[in-house]
C-alpha cells in the first residue's frame, strides 16, 4: 500500500520537473530503490505503470534498479549491508512495526532515515553509523521531451 | 525532494501551523505545545500535534498515547487523542535511542510530514526540540510561508537570553513571532500566587524577546504525575490560562 502512495509522490515530482522543464513529454524514467526501505518491487513497479497514463507520461520508459544500502561505522569503520541489517531488524518489538490492512512494515519502510534507532555496528555494537548509499527512493535520470 | 514535494502538497490542507519553541531544554515546551492543541482541539478547532523532537519526543507520555501506528492508501494515521491527531517520532522509536545526525534529522522531518495523512487542518501545532539547529531549521524551511512561532520562556533570567537567540533567529529567517508564554511563571498556594522562580516584568522580558506576552501559565506540580488531559480538566486555573493562550494565538493567526 505504501509502495503506491510513493509511486504517486515520485510521480508528482517527476510531473513537476517536466513542467519546470517545459517538456512535452516524459521518455524515460530511472529509479533507484533504496534496499533499506525493503519495498515490494513488483508492487511498486505495477504502483508506477498504473500512473504512466496521460499525455505528459503516457509510454514514458520505467528503468528500476536496486540502490545496495551501504552502512559504515564512524568509530571503528566497519562496513556491511543490507543481510545484516535485516538480521538486526528481526528484534524490532511488535508494537513498533506499522500496521497495514494486510501485513505489517518495519518503520523503516516509510521513515528510513531512522535506521541509527535499529541498526548498530556489527562488529563494535556503536550507533554511530553512517548510510551512504541504499536508503530512499531516487530519481537517478530524466529524459525529457522539450516542447517546440 | 520527492518527500519535500508531498510535504508541500500536504501543507496546502493546513490553515495554521503554530511552532513552539524556546532554544532551551526543560522550560516546558512540549507540556505547553501538548496543552495548547488539546485546548485548540476541545475548542472545536480541527487540530494536530506534531511533535519532531527526534531524541527525546515527549508527546507519548503527555498524552498517554503509545504505538503502534496504522497506515492506510492515504499515508500514515496519526494518533486520535480524541478529536486531536498527534503524530511523535516515539511511535516509530519507543524506548530506543534514535542518535540521528545533521542532514537525517531533517530528513526525518520532512518524511515525517510528507507521510502522515493529516486531513484539512485548521492549526497544527509543532512541538519544537530545544537549540536551533536541524529539525528547527527543517521546520522553518517547510513550513515557512505559513506557519509563526510561539516562544515559551520561564522567568529565569538564564532561560531567557537562550528564548531571545530563537526570537533573533526567528526574525532573520523570516518567521514570525507570534508571541511568547510565560510558562512556571508562579505557584498557587490556596489563595495565593508564589513567584517561586521569580518575578519576570511582562514588559521587560517584552523588550527582550521582541514579542508580546500571550499567557502566563502556572506552575503545576502534578504535572509528572497526572495526565495533561486529566490536569486540563481539573485545574481551572491552568485550563483558563491556556484558554487565554489559544484566544491570543488563534485571534492572530486568524487576523
Amino acid at each position: 500500500m505504501h509502495e503506491m502512495s510513493l509511486a504517486q509522490s515520485v510521480i508528482a515530482s517527476v510531473l513537476s520537473e517536466a513542467d519546470k522543464h517545459e517538456a512535452k513529454k516524459v521518455l524515460k524514467i530511472h529509479l533507484a530503490i533504496g534496499e533499506l526501505m525493503q519495498l515490494d518491487k513488483p508492487i511498486l513497479v505495477e504502483s508506477f505503470k498504473s500512473l504512466l497514463e496521460g499525455p505528459v507520461l503516457g509510454g514514458a520508459e520505467l528503468e528500476v534498479t536496486d540502490d545496495k544500502a551501504a552502512f559504515t561505522c564512524q568509530k571503528c569503520s566497519a562496513k556491511w549491508g543490507i543481510e545484516e541489517a535485516k538480521k538486526q531488524l528481526k528484534g524490532v518489538a511488535a508494537e513498533l512495526m506499522i500496521s497495514e490492512p494486510e501485513s505489517k512494515e518495519l518503520p523503516l519502510h516509510f521513515l528510513p532515515e531512522l535506521y541509527p534507532a535499529f541498526i548498530h555496528c556489527p562488529k563494535c555494537g556503536s550507533s554511530d553509523i553512517f548510510l551512504s548509499d541504499g536508503g530512499v527512493i531516487k530519481i537517478t535520470r530524466l529524459v525529457l521531451e522539450k516542447s517546440e | 525532494m520527492f518527500q519535500q514535494d508531498q510535504a508541500f502538497t500536504r501543507l496546502k490542507r493546513i490553515r495554521h501551523v503554530i511552532l513552539v519553541g524556546s532554544g532551551k531544554g526543560g522550560v516546558g515546551k512540549s507540556f505547553v505545545a501538548s496543552a495548547l492543541a488539546v485546548t485548540l482541539s476541545k475548542e472545536g478547532f480541527s487540530t494536530a500535534l506534531l511533535d519532531i523532537d527526534v531524541h527525546g519526543p515527549s508527546l507519548p507520555s503527555y498524552l498517554d498515547a503509545r504505538p503502534p501506528i496504522r497506515s492506510t492508501k492515504e499515508g500514515l494515521e496519526p494518533k486520535a487523542i480524541g478529536k486531536l491527531k498527534t503524530m511523535s517520532v516515539g511511535f516509530f522509536t519507543g524506548d530506543r535511542p534514535a542518535p540521528l545526525k545533521g542532514g537525517e534529522k531533517q530528513a526525518l522531518v520532512t518524511q515525517l510530514l510528507a507521510q502522515t495523512n493529516w486531513g484539512r487542518l485548521d492549526y497544527m501545532v509543532v512541538d519544537l526540540p530545544p537549540g536551533t539547529g536541524d529539525e528547527l531549521l527543517a521546520a522553518f524551511r517547510l513550513f515557512a510561508d505559513n506557519c509563526r512561532l510561539l516562544l515559551v520562556a520561564t522567568p529565569s533570567k538564564r532561560a531567557l537570553s537562550v528564548v531571545a537567540k530563537l526570537s533573533k533567529l526567528a526574525k532573520q529567517e523570516k518567521v514570525e513571532v507570534v508571541g511568547f508564554v510565560l510558562n512556571m511563571s508562579y505557584l498557587v498556594v490556596g489563595k495565593k500566587k508564589l513567584y517561586v522562580l521569580g518575578k519576570a516584568e511582562p514588559k521587560s522580558v517584552e523588550k527582550v524577546l521582541g514579542a508580546k506576552l500571550l499567557a502566563e501559565i502556572p506552575l503545576e506540580p502534578k504535572v509528572n504525575e497526572e495526565g495533561l488531559l486529566l490536569l486540563l480538566k481539573n485545574n481551572k486555573e491552568l485550563a483558563e490560562a491556556f484558554r487565554s493562550l489559544s484566544k491570543g494565538v488563534g485571534a492572530r493567526a486568524h487576523s
